[in-house]
């Protein structure tokens, strides 16, 4: 067994700034995570990073800003945080090394992003999740932090309603091993994989909403689900908000610019709730192009395009075979972001003692019902550091706690009985239909009798997944059995996603209902709490939004 | 259309040695070959083992060798592989020991990056991290000064900081194919990374001192693989280049191929033509020149016998000029 102080688990963004802060502190912090951290997928982040720099900006202004995109969900004492927070951390980063496009005056250059009353995204052309990575990833090596790399985690182990470490499975070896530690940090990102048509790396599976959920901690928020105005027509790949930033126009079939209609002032500028159901409505109505809208960046100029969105001009030619110089760009809206997650306060903290949760995996609340374009990667570097510091101050008194043993024979037999099972169902089928069943019936528009529809599904896939077959027995890099119990993890996530949806009788933010099209702040101006009743039932509770300064008001742009 | 995927397959628990195994995929407009390999796993065979993640070419995961040259597998398409070979040939990347089938052990790799101490150096005593405070209401901040063109080098679409660490020019570099312990194109295109970068506090220039070292800097053998096979279209052999160049500047000749470097410009401004003998002995050393005695010795039985004394080249004046030229420049 190996014994640590903190473990980490996830080495995107979060996880090495919390790293980072822990590290320097010089408390003994390992890095846990089922990729080599720079496979994370926070490098696949494009457009920006926002704090207001500008003598003409204010962080009061960004404050506000958010607060409206959550359509009124987001917790407003964390939220002033974030963005009070933003400009520290930014400069934090660039003193770490990260590099950020310079404007005129020799500051940081930021451009517009949808939702935001000033251009306060800070950038490294399209490609600023990559610099971050890389850059607190190189601050990470510095300080010498051990990384356990390829481990899978499987459970969280508590001892006396305190945490006391993580089961992780060591894909390379094929063996399971217990890590005790007196805080636990869980950095693992989102759950993008329970749709089609996502952004997301094929790694976002949700896995520690799913321990999480199962260890007895809250997931809060789960039905709101962003999805992202622009991903390539065929493959869902990212086309950052940064195009629109840079002044791109959202086309239809009509050549009209749209959104004139759905949002006047803000036009392409939305926030992308809006944006992402605008180009919807226009594809339903039968105004989009073979079931795409295009996003037009030609009038911006070669210069432009090859200096500020060279990632998006690559990803057009080679993945849609589009050059964006020259013509048009399909896209549609996809699954892109966990609005909801495990539920933390502003320090990270969970309900279970010792236990933190930072970034997409956590839901502070910081995006409420709707996140905004370039507040991701600020969370993720304002709450992974505030958990590092959090962390140790708790160390300070946390005393010693036991790890039970047993709980690692309980996960490797599980995964032994998973390996030895020779059932006809193959899970990377079933993944295929959850995801789609998912993207049809509880995406953009919902409505009651299809989401219970996606919910008969769910639980039919939970009984034929009790037959999945393992085609690899063996120990060294078992990525079947590895996808298989990330299968199960989207799955348990799908559930608690379609219940949540089916639960909250409103439109808010990402979650629209047809059947429900007003928001309902008498009835619904809080956040949901799920939780699992014994072992399989998932149950609902509910918690109040902290309203400080910003009384709700109608949302429009 | 339907075509053949034939893979590396190699799993230490059950086989002796690596075999190929074809499976049949149905081709799709746009289909990736990860897209195929994902097919092929989820459908036909759950052994296949490759690594993958962002499928977008920024995550580097999926780095292999593809009808026989280091990319991307999400980046790759099918049909023009097809076209050109009517087969897709996977495997796993090279000069890294396989793990299984398309996974290769990757720690050396990632060692040589630590190596470089990959981070700025000598932070200037207001830079520290302790001054980090939230605004108060009303409240702003003021920020460093930095210019667009401290950062020419490192902002540009093809410069070093958007490597991704794929793999992919470290598995085709002639270098380590020679000398495995060789640092690679990836390591040294971050060390020059952080000597480009302005903020960068490392007076002593100890990056560079250790970049010198034997398996260092001057071991690239200029094949240019890295460039070629970069799927970001990053040159780290240019960037290798100019550490050659920052090292001279900063006068740490203190390596063989610094050495070599400077013997040999000296040789051309004295005489415009290349002492050998003299090269290698600045270079090596006596022991060089008596490493170096076999060959010469094996070029002296071809008749090809370097001259003791050089004669100046009668176009010497232009050279001459040309390194006056040169050294202004400099200055």
């Amino acid at each position: 067994m190996l014994k640590h102080d903190v473990i980490i688990v996830g080495a995107g963004l979060a996880g090495l700034r919390a790293a980072v802060e822990l590290r320097r502190k010089g408390i003994d912090a390992v890095i846990v995570s089922k990729v080599y951290p720079t496979r994370s997928h926070s490098g696949a982040a494009q457009g920006g990073v926002n704090a207001a720099f500008d003598e003409n900006d204010s962080w009061e202004s960004h404050f506000f800003d958010t607060v409206k995109g959550s359509d009124y969900l987001g917790d407003q004492d964390a939220i002033e945080i974030l963005t009070s927070e933003a400009p520290a951390n930014i400069l934090d980063l660039q003193k770490m090394g990260v590099v950020f496009n310079r404007n005129d005056k020799g500051g940081i250059a930021q451009r517009p992003f949808g939702g935001q009353s000033f251009p306060r995204s800070c950038y490294y052309a399209d490609a600023v999740g990559h610099m971050m990575l890389h850059g607190l990833f190189d601050n990470v090596l510095k300080y010498k932090t051990k990384i356990l790399y390829e481990y899978f985690v499987t459970s969280l182990v508590t001892d006396n309603g305190k945490v006391s470490g993580v089961v992780a499975y060591d894909i390379k070896n094929g063996k399971f091993e217990g890590i005790a530690a007196k805080a636990v940090l869980f950095a693992t990102g989102g759950y993008g994989q329970v749709y089609s048509s996502n952004t997301n790396a094929l790694i976002n599976t949700g896995d520690g909403m799913a321990v999480s959920i199962k260890a007895g901690v809250p997931l809060m928020d789960m039905e709101f689900v962003q999805f992202h105005p622009t991903t390539l027509k065929s493959t869902g790949i990212l086309v950052t908000e940064g195009a629109r930033g840079e002044g791109a126009y959202l086309l239809n079939s009509l050549g009209v610019r749209f959104m004139s209609k759905y949002a006047p002032k803000a036009m392409e500028l939305a926030p992308r709730d809006v944006v992402a159901r605008a180009e919807q409505t226009e594809i339903n109505e039968g105004r989009g192009v073979d079931g795409a809208i295009l996003l037009d960046v030609r009038h911006l100029g070669k210069e432009r395009i090859m200096e500020r969105l060279p990632q998006i001009m690559q990803l057009s030619i080679d993945f849609e075979g589009v050059n964006p110089i020259y013509e048009p760009i399909p896209i549609r809206p996809g699954a892109h972001y966990s609005m909801g997650g495990i539920k933390t306060d502003y320090n990270g903290r969970t309900v279970i003692e010792g236990y933190y949760s930072a970034g997409e995996s956590a839901c502070v609340s910081v995006h409420g019902a709707n996140r905004l374009g370039g507040n991701s990667l600020l969370d993720t570097v304002v709450f992974g550091r505030r958990a590092g510091i959090d962390i140790a101050e708790y160390l300070k008194t946390a005393g010693e706690r036991k790890f039970d043993e047993s709980t690692v024979k309980r996960d490797e037999e599980a995964f032994e009985k998973l390996k030895k099972s020779s059932g006809k169902e193959r899970h990377g089928l079933l993944k295929s239909e959850l995801q789609e069943e998912m993207r049809a019936d509880v995406g953009v528009f919902r409505e009651e009798n299809a989401m219970k529809k996606a919910l008969e599904k769910i639980i039919e896939l939970k009984e034929r997944a009790k037959n999945i077959g393992i085609d690899d027995k063996s120990k060294t890099f078992n990525t079947d059995i590895v996808e298989a119990f990330e299968f199960n993890n989207i799955l348990l996530i799908a559930e608690v996603i379609a219940r949540g949806a089916i639960l909250r009788k409103e439109s808010r933010g990402a979650h629209y209902r047809t059947d429900f099209p007003e928001r309902d702040d008498e009835n619904w101006l809080k956040h949901t709490l799920a939780t699992l009743d014994g072992k399989e039932n998932i149950k609902f509770d509910f918690s109040e939004v902290a309203v400080t300064k910003f009384k709700p008001q109608p949302r429009t742009y | 259309m339907e075509f053949k995927i034939r893979a590396y397959r190699f799993n230490p628990d059950t086989d002796e040695k690596p075999y190929y195994k074809e499976y049949t995929v149905e081709d799709y407009p746009g289909m990736t070959v990860l897209n195929a390999l994902i097919k092929v796993k989820s459908e036909l065979d759950g052994t296949l083992s490759f690594r993958r993640s962002c499928r977008s070419a920024i995550c580097g995961s999926c780095a292999m060798k593809i009808n026989g040259i280091s990319k991307l597998a999400c980046k790759t398409q099918v049909s023009p592989e097809i076209e050109k070979f009517g087969i897709i040939n996977v495997e796993p990347l090279a000069n890294m020991p396989v793990i299984r089938d398309l996974i290769v052990e990757q720690e050396s790799f990632f060692d040589k990056i630590k190596e470089i101490k990959p981070y700025l150096l000598g932070q200037r005593e207001d830079e520290g991290h302790d001054n980090f405070h939230a605004l108060k209401e009303g409240e702003k901040i003021s920020q460093p000064v930095y210019y667009k063109y401290e950062f020419q080098n490192l902002t540009g679409n093809n410069d070093t900081p958007n490597c991704i660490l794929c793999e992919c020019c470290y598995s085709e570099c002639g270098g380590v194919v020679g000398n495995p312990r060789y640092l690679g194109p990836a390591a040294l295109a971050k060390l020059y990374r952080y000597c480009e970068d302005p903020r960068d506090n490392d007076k002593n220039g100890s990056r560079l001192v250790n970049g010198s070292k034997p398996d260092g800097m001057w071991d690239c053998v200029h094949c240019q693989s890295c460039e070629e096979f970069c799927p970001k279209g990053i040159s780290p052999v240019k960037s290798i280049v100019k550490l050659h160049e920052r090292t001279i500047k900063n006068s740490i000749t203190f390596s063989a191929g610094s050495k070599h470097v400077v013997s040999i410009a000296k040789s051309i401004g004295e005489t415009g033509r290349l002492d050998e003998i003299k090269v290698a002995f600045d270079s090596g050393g006596i022991s060089g020149l008596i490493n170096d005695l076999p060959m010469a010795f094996g070029a002296g039985l071809k008749g090809k016998i370097p001259p003791l004394r050089l004669k100046l080249i009668k176009d010497m004046d232009d050279i001459r000029l040309a390194y006056k030229e040169l050294d202004l420049e400099e200055k």
